[in-house]
């Protein structure tokens, strides 16, 4: 097996950067879903002269390098979401030319598709190099990779965000029926969120996962183009559900913040039987209001299991 | 790679006012379609909607869409459009009506206002081959007398099936029925067991269906609704349409009763 030093790997990202564009995503604080799907892009463009529609070029290929455990699995699931039931046009065209190396030092499961290179902690100060496509074995073949037949995988990894819920994220099943239970059954907890949620989206932002957005036009100043611009939203503001002549369907906040939960644990189980979460935290750590989702889960849960006795 | 956000540039073949702030655009046909099915229809610069194809899916040149003037950016633009101008679509999407269950069957259909479009397609479609369906009715209500759209269709559909209109309050003239009432279940003669029925349009189709529909004796199952929520992708990925564990772009937006009844918007 190739291995590579801890102290080797910031020359390897160095010498990446040299050969290739390469992006650091270590300290990102939103995820990794930006580089495909980003927080604003032009789909289209449309000349009013000529009748014309032109769409954003193909991007160049690019590396992401260092995503942790939680950014690969989210990663790997929006590849799937954004797949079904037609792939996303915008979303593949920088996905195919991207390569993606991921840093894993956590506990649990590497993955074996879906990524190009995984470097996986296996000592004190060595990681295993896990090529899993022919990207990621060309990145491999150098200096910095080593074959080693000694090391053992070692147990010195870090431990998980969100412990407990990424342990009830083993049952979608039951986390759907939980979840789905307490909108009728156990109102007081969405009464009490309803009050603390600001509305504002940021959960949803820094969510790996999420992926809902809106479609603005706008016509340049000049009158000669038109386009069409894709921007994140988010299904916990108000203008979400929101048709014309001015009837929402969430008009709450409990409502809205419920519905948050609804498609993450109830529709996502449904569409793809998995919840749409991999407990990286980000959610909470970004709160204003310091809404904990693994604390909201666990008390649905007990509450779920007291009316099943 | 295809791109499914893209729309095609279809040319404006005719412009009809229906009545104050609707207005019905006949489109060069580039595609087939089910009754039910809708089309995302907009304008450069100023966003798509969604509408239910109404015409028939036998007419072998244009398509038709009604679009109400609600104000919105969207429905503004497309009434500022001309014959000849162009506007863009995307289509056809979504399930449309489960024709071959309707077939051999008593059918009910109640619509409202502007919920009318893609019921005239079914209607067209069951006038086609009128003889595999049973007893047919269209019970159609409406603001007032002004706001009962495509009359000129209504004339020629009251040969071959029975249409019943209402209008929500008295109006001068006006002789027909008010409101959607117990008494209209009086007069619609179906076979209950073998009767499907279909909704479509606002609020007031819920009084259609207390009123009329599930006194008659047809179960939510047999109950197809037209369901509408914002749209923006139409294909399943923007969340916005969903109700419950369904999209509405890519599932429906026909649905039967029973599947949309109880589920969390």
């Amino acid at each position: 097996m190739l291995v590579i030093e801890e102290k080797d790997i910031e020359k390897f990202l160095e010498n990446l950067k040299k050969k290739y564009i390469t992006i650091d995503v270590r300290k990102d604080v939103l995820p990794p879903k930006k580089y495909f799907f980003p927080p604003e892009e032009t789909t289209f463009v449309f000349n009013k002269k000529t009748g014309k529609i032109s769409t954003p070029q193909k991007p160049k290929p690019f590396i992401l390098f260092g995503l942790n455990l939680r950014k690969t699995e989210s990663l790997i699931q929006l590849d799937e979401i954004m797949n079904t039931p037609k792939p996303d046009y915008y979303y593949f065209q920088k996905r195919n030319v991207s390569t993606i190396i991921s840093i894993i030092e956590e506990k649990g499961h590497i993955p074996h598709t879906g990524i190009d290179l995984i470097l996986e902690k296996i000592g004190a100060k060595k990681y295993k190099a896990h090529s899993l496509t022919s990207k990621g074995s060309l990145i491999s073949r150098n200096k910095f990779f080593k074959s080693d037949t000694t090391s053992k995988r070692a147990s010195n990894k870090k431990s998980d965000t969100m412990p407990k819920l990424r342990k009830l994220l083993k049952d979608p099943e039951f986390l759907k029926d939980a979840v789905k239970w307490s909108w009728r059954n156990h109102k007081k907890i969405w009464e009490k969120l309803g009050k603390e949620c600001l509305g504002c989206g940021i959960c949803t932002y820094v969510c790996p996962i999420c992926h809902c957005f809106s479609v603005e036009d706008a016509c340049k100043l000049d009158g000669r183009t038109c386009t069409k611009t894709r921007k994140w939203t988010a299904c916990t503001l108000p203008e979400f559900s929101k048709i014309t002549g001015g009837h929402k369907f969430h008009q709450s906040i409990k409502e809205r913040y419920y519905n948050w939960f609804y498609h993450k644990f109830v529709r996502a189980y449904e569409e793809f039987g998995r919840s749409q979460c991999v407990a990286c935290g980000g959610c909470k750590k970004h709160c204003p209001a310091s809404i904990d989702i693994e604390n909201v889960l666990l008390e649905i849960i007990k509450n779920f299991k007291k009316s099943n006795k | 790679m295809e791109n499914i956000y893209l729309p095609q540039q279809i040319k404006i073949l005719d412009v009809r006012k229906l009545s104050s702030d609707v207005k019905l655009f006949r489109l060069k046909k580039f595609m087939r379609f089910i009754p039910g099915q809708f089309v995302l229809a907009g304008v450069w610069g100023y966003g798509e909607a969604p509408f239910g194809v109404a015409s028939s899916p036998y007419k072998k040149s244009y398509i038709e869409i009604v679009v109400r003037n609600t104000g919105g950016l969207t429905t503004q633009a497309l009434h500022n459009l001309k014959k000849g101008d162009q506007l863009t679509l995307r289509g056809p999407l979504g399930n449309g009506f489960p024709l071959e269950f309707f077939k051999d069957k008593d059918i009910v259909m109640a619509t409202g206002g502007c919920g009318i479009p893609p019921i005239a397609s079914l209607i067209e479609h069951i006038i086609k081959n009128r003889k595999k369906f049973g007893k047919v009715y269209l019970l159609y209500g409406a603001k007032t007398p002004t706001d009962i759209l495509m009359k000129d269709k209504i004339k020629k559909w009251k040969d071959k099936i029975e249409v019943v209109l209402t209008i929500d309050k008295p109006a001068p003239g006006w002789k027909g029925c008010v409101g959607f009432v117990t008494e209209l279940a009086d007069d619609v003669d179906i076979n209950p067991e073998n009767t499907v029925a279909t909704m479509c349009g606002p609020g007031p189709m819920m009084d259609a269906l207390e009123k009329v529909l599930r006194p008659l004796g047809i179960s939510d199952k047999r109950i197809f609704v037209s369901a509408e929520r914002k749209m923006q992708c139409g294909v399943g990925k923007c969340q916005h349409c969903t109700t419950g564990d369904k999209y509405i772009c890519k599932d429906g937006p026909i649905f039967n009763f029973d599947e949309i009844d109880k589920n969390w918007d």
